[in-house]
């Protein structure tokens, strides 16, 4: 079987389990158009200030369309974090038996990236739709990159923190605090320090930023995309990393070099002990 | 090591403070059945972990003769996928060219009727079918299995002794390793994993 067949296989059996998470597929059809709606209707439509970093312009979106963009992001950071920890914590052991039985891992890493890349993109075009019901945000392809980037790195954090944990509640508890944390803080509408210095680098500040800066301004947004690119490179280099590490074969020992120390209860080794000389009455023949 | 399928010299292991194996010697020849008994604790799955190569001991040697099928005692199945799924899976990482050889496995074992059956609606004796065809779908030489039959009904037991008898004849090994010595009359040899040794015992039917 060739590299191709092999990530082919693994990419195709990767996106079965996605869409058999059932949770998920009614999260994202239910949660997201509701949050974008519910934000719109509840939150007033008083200007907020908003101040790009990038350019230090103070901007004054609708409280209302802001918190879309917030809504959004937070909707989509938990629902991709949730699918792909829930992939990776439940096929963990599983992921584990079919790299030992040979199965390059790499293939397996690649087909979680291109699940993550594909089901990021497709829940950010959909978020994008919904949100163009209530208004248009000025650059609509770079919108919907930065809810995609925003996605991406928390699917990122879903691997990482899959493979980590040890308890779904853990993974679970973990993606929704950080989410919620991450996106709050940047809501001038509910956070008085959503402007200050040290929002900057919390994960979704980039996202955050250049969605605002392209749904109501013509301001340049590079430098926030390079940043949730950067979340997003770290996130992913860890999750894959210690995806890798877990599904390797043979652990080595914790402890190596000079400080390794002789587990308790196991005997100190012996040394070789010589051969003892033939004894001759024992020979063959002998009588 | 010869001809040996599996040769085991002096592996140790312990847990923190607690010393679980204390110096395993194990050889096992090519059509052998070899049972491993013990206690509850008393380091089977340890010792079937290390010699699948998913723990290092912290001391001692393993050394394979061949390619090894490993059945775990727990089930290590991916719920959403269905039973054809894992053998497509499967196919791939053993690099099989078809599936030939497991639907021979399916067959015996009567698994056959659930290959689009997804495993989580498959009951436990079913999904053990499933762990023990994966293990055994690449054809390996040496078979090493941890309570291989735990849900199994009668005839797929009866079915399964039948299989290990043919897979004997054909030249391949087969370590079990069980906390009962159920069918002893059934093995070449029988150890008693005691105290962190491996104790040999007269097969015998109990």
């Amino acid at each position: 079987m060739n590299h191709a067949e092999l990530y082919l296989t693994a990419t195709r059996l990767t996106f079965v389990e996605h869409l058999r998470n059932r949770l998920a597929m009614a999260l994202i059809a239910v949660f997201i158009p509701t949050w974008i709606s519910l934000a719109y209707f509840v939150f007033e439509n008083r200007p907020v200030p908003f101040r790009l970093q990038a350019t230090g312009e103070v901007l004054h979106p609708p409280g209302n369309e802001f918190t879309q963009i917030a809504g959004a992001v937070n909707a989509l950071t938990l629902i991709v974090g949730f699918m792909m920890f829930a992939a990776t914590f439940t096929s963990g052991t599983f992921d584990r038996r079919l790299a030992m039985a040979g199965y390059p891992r790499v293939h397996l890493l690649l087909a979680k990236l291109t699940a993550l890349t594909l089901v990021s993109a497709a829940v950010a075009v959909y978020a994008t739709a919904v949100t163009c019901v209530f208004w248009s945000p000025r650059r609509l392809l770079l919108f919907t990159a930065a809810l995609l980037c925003a996605s991406l790195t928390y699917g990122g954090f879903g691997i990482l923190f899959g493979s980590l944990l040890r308890r779904e509640v853990e993974g679970m508890f973990a993606i929704v605090m950080t989410s919620c944390l991450d996106v709050g803080l940047q809501n001038p509408v509910h956070s008085s320090g959503a402007n200050g210095d040290l929002v900057q680098y919390l994960p979704c500040y980039g996202a955050l930023q250049a969605g605002t800066a392209v749904g109501f301004s013509a301001a340049s947004v590079p430098t926030c995309f390079a940043r949730q690119l950067a979340w997003f490179l770290c996130a992913i280099t860890a999750g894959l990393m210690v995806f890798r590490r877990s599904t390797r074969r043979l652990p080595p020992p914790s402890r190596t070099g000079f400080l390794r120390r002789r587990p308790r209860g196991v005997p100190r080794p012996t040394p070789p002990v010589p051969a003892a000389p033939p004894d001759p009455a024992a020979a063959p023949g002998a009588d | 090591m010869g001809q040996d399928l599996l040769n085991v010299s002096d592996v140790h292991h312990a847990y923190g403070p607690r010393p679980v194996l204390r110096g395993i010697d194990l050889t096992l020849r090519p059509g052998t059945l070899v049972g491993i008994v013990g206690e509850n604790g008393a380091g089977k799955t340890t010792l079937l972990k290390i010699l699948a190569e998913e723990l290092r001991p912290q001391r001692g040697r393993v050394r394979y003769g061949g390619r090894f099928g490993y059945c775990p005692q727990h089930l290590v199945l991916n719920d959403a996928l269905t039973v054809r799924q894992h053998l497509e899976y499967f196919r791939a990482a053993f690099g099989l060219g078809d599936l030939d050889h497991a639907e021979e496995i399916m067959d015996v074992l009567g698994l056959t009727s659930y290959s689009r059956e997804r495993v989580s609606v498959l009951s436990g004796g079913t999904k053990q079918k499933l762990n023990l065809t994966l293990a055994l779908m690449h054809d390996p030489v040496l078979l090493l299995l941890d309570e291989p039959y735990q849900g199994f009904d009668w005839e797929t037991y009866q079915r399964f002794w039948d299989m290990a008898a043919r897979l004997r004849r054909r030249g391949r090994s087969v370590l079990i390793v069980s906390h009962l010595a159920y069918d002893a009359e059934r093995l070449d040899e029988l150890r008693h994993l005691d105290g962190g040794l491996l104790h040999p015992e007269t097969p015998a039917p109990l």
